[in-house]
């Protein structure tokens, strides 16, 4: 029996992904301005950086491939990455907060649901938009500032990519797991989500740091991400730039997943030990 | 359902102190207490909302802590918020999202929602968003969810605490409807009045302890001093005082005056007297009795007595 019930039991929960899914497109739609404006301020975005993108001398960007590209080029592949980090720390401790305050909370914990499920499940949305708004970015920064992404490097970036969001969804679980426990946790979030943009070189190089500040930023997993994206999607650099990346994130990735799963699993005993699931 | 010297502690607030039930299929058992009495942590207990401090609880067969899931899938919950529903969603789509969650298709969880809806009278309502329902209607469609799966078990708590009597009285019949159909029912309350005729046991609970766990009949065996309000009229010259009426009464009989008001006594009488024999006392006496209504019932009554507020 045991050797059926653990698939069973996966596509069970995998399936209820769908209905989380189905939730937050129903609840986003009832926003309509919300959505709106969000693709409003996407293109605010782009307009801003390509603004910006003219005072900045290319001589002075980093190179990628043998070749240096515009500010925009940079800073876009910085923004379409960097939106994943913000989902994943962000949503998912909104995501727990906000059940808890609107006392949906325990009318989930009381369903023969998984924690990991629960947790998938309430970015399950933003795991399927934030990609599409990616896309749709990156294309707007192609089609009107003209800038030129590798398309040989379009899948390597991709799989670096996919690499990278269980770090994020590690630390978003360990967020969640704040929330649970300490009921807030928004202002650490917030300083630990600046802390890792900053030193990411989302926004400019990371070479401009002090060395011991570069050093530091180097180990950012987020800065390792975009740096091989930027090679892969810029520079042309192709799988082995990725599959080296790939390997240097790898214990970002496995580290980040173990903590994030063991520390909410841990909240969620406590609170049911303590009794305060539903207090806020 | 089968619970047994459930315990729980939160610091050293002692919740529950070793608590015994057990309620068969078909059968409404009331949880009675004041506040802080310790009914909605037995019922969170039971949900595995959190964890007993020591103890067992078994759910259709199930150990509670033990195999949880399996337990939260026998068990429908109606908990007492009044905010546990996505309110931008419809009725319809709240249902067939927590159905997913306990595992139905989406096929099946729609079919089981438009059923539910229409025993619990909201199918006009059920595209409409949650936002839009009245308090009764959140109360109904809580125990639409709760009996999505046709639960052996069904956990209710406070569900009429703030429901108009026509809502609160629906609420029951719903509740009882699903005994009716097989189901194990605690009911957590406050409300004395509803459980006559509704419940078939009562468990009082008094700061985590068992008072009385048993038929309602037994509980309302338990009302020793027992009060009613007369209106009165004097056949004779005039209303005599109190006293006098108390003098009447006999042995076993206060009398004390209502209010301001003339034609009003309160009668309590002891375990061992008669009402009818007081009574014909009084009309010997040239009474006229024009009303006799109990001040409080006997379960109010048991309550107050087994839970220490006898005073109140």
């Amino acid at each position: 029996m045991s050797v059926t019930a653990a698939p069973a039991n996966i596509r069970r929960e995998a399936g209820k992904l769908g209905a989380f899914l189905r939730r937050d497109l129903l609840v986003q739609m009832s926003y309509r301005t919300g959505l709106i404006s969000d693709w409003v301020n996407l293109l605010a975005q782009v307009a801003i950086f390509a603004y910006v993108s003219k005072l900045v001398d290319p001589s002075k960007m980093p190179a990628f491939g043998g070749s240096r590209g515009s500010y925009i080029a940079f800073v876009s592949i910085g923004i379409a990455v960097s939106g994943f980090l913000q989902v994943g720390i962000g949503r998912l401790m909104t995501a727990v907060r906000s059940e808890q305050l609107m006392g949906t909370l325990e009318s989930l914990l009381v369903t023969p649901t998984r924690s990991t499920t629960l947790l998938l499940g309430s970015v399950s949305y933003d795991l399927i938009y934030v990609p599409i708004r990616t896309v749709v970015f990156l294309l707007l920064v192609a089609g009107l500032l003209g800038v030129e992404f590798d398309a040989g490097g379009l899948l390597p970036g991709l799989a670096i990519l996919a690499t990278f969001i269980p770090v994020v969804w590690g630390i978003g679980a360990v967020t969640a797991a704040v929330v649970l426990t300490f009921k807030r946790g928004g202002g650490a979030v917030g300083i630990a989500t600046f802390a890792l943009t900053v030193t990411s070189g989302t926004y400019f190089p990371i070479s401009l740091f002090p060395d011991w500040v570069e050093a530091l930023a180097r180990l950012n997993p987020l800065a390792i991400a975009l740096d091989g994206m930027r090679a892969t999607m810029l520079g042309g650099a192709g799988w082995m730039q990725a599959l080296e990346t790939i390997a240097m994130l790898m214990p970002f990735t496995i580290t980040s997943l173990m903590c994030g799963a063991a520390m909410f699993r841990w909240a969620m005993r406590r609170e049911q030990k303590l009794g305060s699931l539903g207090i806020y | 359902m089968d619970v047994r010297s459930v315990r729980r502690s939160f610091g050293e607030k002692l919740a529950l102190a070793g608590v015994d039930l057990e309620v068969d299929a078909g059968r409404v058992c009331a949880l009675l207490g004041p506040n802080g009495a310790g009914k909605s942590t037995l019922l969170r207990i039971l949900t595995g909302l959190i964890t007993p401090g020591g103890g067992a609880a078994h759910v259709a067969g199930v150990d509670v802590a033990a195999d949880p899931f399996e337990a939260r899938r026998r068990i429908g919950f109606v908990p007492s918020g009044d905010r546990t529903f996505y309110l931008r969603i419809s009725g319809i789509e709240n249902l067939v999202f927590f159905g997913r969650l306990y595992g139905l298709s989406r096929g099946e969880a729609r079919r089981r929602a438009e059923a539910r809806l229409a025993d619990v009278g909201l199918e006009e309502a059920a595209g409409s968003r949650v936002n839009t329902y009245s308090h009764g209607m959140q109360k109904r469609l809580s125990v639409a969810r709760a009996l999505l799966l046709d639960p052996p078990v069904l956990l209710v708590d406070e569900a009429t605490h703030d429901l108009d009597p026509v809502s609160a009285r629906r609420v029951r019949q719903l509740v009882r409807r699903a005994a009716a159909d097989g189901a194990a029912v605690v009911w957590a309350t406050q409300r004395l009045e509803e459980i006559r005729g509704f419940a078939d046991q009562v468990l009082v609970l008094d700061r985590g302890t068992v008072r009385f766990f048993g038929a309602v009949e037994e509980l309302m065996l338990r009302s020793h001093a027992r009060r009613y309000v007369l209106r009165i009229r004097s056949d004779g010259p005039q209303l005599p005082a109190p006293d006098a009426i108390q003098e009447i009464g006999g042995h076993g009989c206060l009398v004390e005056p209502v209010g301001t008001s003339a034609d009003k006594i309160r009668l309590t009488l002891d375990a061992d007297v008669q009402l009818g024999d007081v009574l014909a006392r009084m009309m010997a006496a040239e009474l006229a009795i024009l009303d006799c209504t109990q001040e409080r019932s006997e379960i109010e009554e048991a309550f107050l007595r087994l839970t220490g507020d006898e005073a109140a």
